[in-house]
C-alpha cells in the first residue's frame, strides 16, 4: 500500500493542467519539498491555494546524503529535484513522482519506487477513479492542454491499450 | 568531425571549469563542455525516456498501490 508519496514539480504542474490533481488525492499524506513549492507556485500560482490542505510542505531534516550529493553531481539535477529525492529518502516514501529522467534514474539507483505523471493518470483506471474512456480522453488532450511531452506513436499506442480495456 | 558553437555561459560555471582544468582534471574547457553535453544527452535519451514511460504504464494500468 502507498501511504507516503514524495512529488516533484513536473507531475503537479502536469496533472493541474490536465485538470487531474485530484488523483493524487488517493495516496494517504502527499509530501511537497520546500523548492518544489516555490517552483510550483511560479508556474501555477493558484494551485496550491485551490487545493489547500491536498499537499504538506516539508523542508529537508538533514543535509542531504553522500550518495545523493555525488549522484547529484553526476547527473544534471536541479534543486527541487534533488530536494524531492532526498525528502523521499528522510521520509522513507513509498512513492517518489517525477517526470524528470536524471531524477528518475537517481531515485532507481538509491532503490527509490518512483514514477510520472503518466502512471498517475493510468493508476487512475486501476483504482476506478477514472473510466477507461475519460483516461483516454484525457490521454489525448496531452500534447495541446499540457507541458507533458510523449512521442505522439507512443500516446497512441497508450491511448489504444487504455481503449481495450474499456472494450 | 566537430562542430563549433557559441554559447553564453553564467561566469561562475565558467571559473569553476577553469579551476578544473587548471587543477589538471581535464585538458580544457572544450573537453569539460563535451562531456557535460554527453551526460546530459545519456541521462536525457529519447530510449530511456520511452522505457521510463512504459514502465508508468504497466505500473499504471497493472501494478499494485
Amino acid at each position: 500500500m502507498i501511504r507516503v508519496v514524495v512529488c516533484d514539480a513536473g507531475p503537479l504542474i502536469h496533472l493541474d493542467e490536465l485538470g487531474a490533481l485530484d488523483l493524487l488525492g488517493d495516496f494517504q499524506t502527499v509530501l511537497v519539498p520546500d523548492a518544489v513549492w516555490t517552483e510550483v507556485e511560479a508556474h501555477r500560482p493558484c494551485l496550491f491555494d485551490r487545493m489547500a490542505g491536498a499537499f504538506i510542505r516539508v523542508g529537508p531534516r538533514h543535509p542531504p546524503s553522500a550518495s545523493l550529493v555525488a549522484l547529484a553531481r553526476l547527473m544534471p539535477l536541479h534543486v527541487g529535484e534533488t530536494q524531492a529525492l532526498q525528502i523521499a529518502e528522510e521520509h522513507g516514501a513509498d512513492l517518489l513522482l517525477t517526470d524528470d529522467m536524471a531524477a528518475r534514474l537517481v531515485a532507481k539507483q538509491i532503490g527509490l519506487p518512483v514514477h510520472g505523471t503518466l502512471g498517475i493518470l493510468l493508476r487512475a483506471v486501476r483504482r476506478q477513479q477514472r473510466d477507461p474512456r475519460t483516461v483516454a480522453d484525457l490521454l489525448r488532450t496531452i500534447p495541446s492542454r499540457s507541458t507533458l511531452h510523449i512521442r505522439p506513436g507512443l500516446l497512441n499506442e497508450i491511448i489504444a491499450e487504455v481503449e481495450s480495456i474499456a472494450g | 568531425m566537430t562542430t563549433s558553437v557559441q554559447v553564453d555561459i553564467p561566469d561562475q560555471l565558467v571559473q569553476q571549469a577553469a579551476i578544473l582544468v587548471r587543477d589538471g582534471w581535464a585538458t580544457d574547457l572544450d573537453e569539460i563542455l563535451t562531456d557535460a553535453l554527453r551526460r546530459y544527452l545519456i541521462s536525457h535519451s529519447a530510449e530511456l525516456n520511452e522505457a521510463f514511460i512504459r514502465e508508468d504504464v504497466d505500473w499504471g494500468l497493472r501494478g499494485q498501490g
